[in-house]
């Protein structure tokens, strides 16, 4: 995948047969991060606090429930992928790659909790299971696709 | 026949206008006991801490364009931030108000950032 050219505010891809699928794959796993992940505070005090972890439960799940609709919509739309010699073009405006980083690194993060959260700097390797094994080629591939959205954002 | 609807008009007008200078009985009384919620001075002061902390999974790129993104900073002072949080395991981002603060913690969490607010 790559910036084919950007015009206006929109950006045109170039996205090979088989990185779309595995694109699209990616982005069925949406969401990934168990609702019960984030926290608002590492510090356990207070009522208030209570009520803020409450708060961001309630918008994360909204912000998801809304990123789901759309993404279903998308993968639908015809014509989003459109058939070019050796694969496909895709065109974004600049709010859909900012959504589509979000969506991507959504399943990024929870494809590296469902490996157990490795961390190399702490000595933490992945401990590879058949069952999991998907997960390590779907975290790098969000890695991959964000790192193309971000250099096109970048020019 | 305009003449007679302009006259019409104005006797609508000034019925009404008595009437408005009549006293009404309120037909819902106010309620007296209840109080309004209103910030309390911990809620308004900057007491809160919005941090970024480290993680091995997101992107160093990501998190420069995140805080670009969500406090509308230039490009240099993100990465100065970002660098914070790799270098040194966490980023103080802004110092605010309880309620700014959540605010700033959704928006980084809804990018799937570490971060959360801290009492300073």
């Amino acid at each position: 995948m790559h910036l084919l050219r950007s015009e206006g505010d929109q950006f045109v891809f170039e996205v090979g047969k088989r990185e779309t699928r595995l694109l699209q794959d990616t982005l069925k796993l949406y969401p990934l991060i168990p609702a019960s992940h984030p926290q608002v505070t590492r510090s356990s005090e207070g009522d208030q606090i209570e009520s803020s972890q409450r708060l961001l439960e309630e918008a994360l799940a909204e912000q998801r429930a809304g990123n789901r609709k759309q993404l279903d919509a998308m993968l639908s739309e015809e014509g989003r992928f459109k058939p070019f010699k050796t694969g496909f073009r895709l065109t974004l405006n600049p709010q859909q790659v900012e959504w589509l980083l979000q969506v991507l690194n959504d399943v990024r993060v929870g494809c590296w909790l469902r490996l157990g959260q490795p961390d190399e700097k702490k000595g933490k390797n992945i401990n590879l299971t058949p069952d999991n094994a998907r997960y390590l080629v779907f975290m790098e591939a969000c890695a991959y696709f964000e790192s193309v959205l971000l250099s096109a954002l970048e020019i | 026949m305009l003449k007679t609807w302009a006259a019409i008009e104005n006797a609508f007008c000034l019925t009404y206008l008595w009437r408005m200078a009549e006293t009404a009985e309120p037909l819902v009384r106010p309620d007296v006991g209840h109080e309004e919620k209103t910030d309390s001075k911990e809620d308004l002061e900057p007491g809160f801490l919005v941090i970024c902390w480290d993680d091995p999974v997101n992107l160093m790129d990501y998190v420069t364009h995140v805080f670009q993104a969500v406090f509308g900073w230039a490009k240099q002072k993100a990465e100065f931030h970002m660098l914070q949080v790799h270098n040194q395991g966490k980023s103080v981002l802004t110092r605010e108000s309880m309620e700014r603060a959540e605010h700033y913690v959704h928006q980084l969490q809804k990018y799937s950032l570490h971060a959360t607010m801290e009492r300073d």
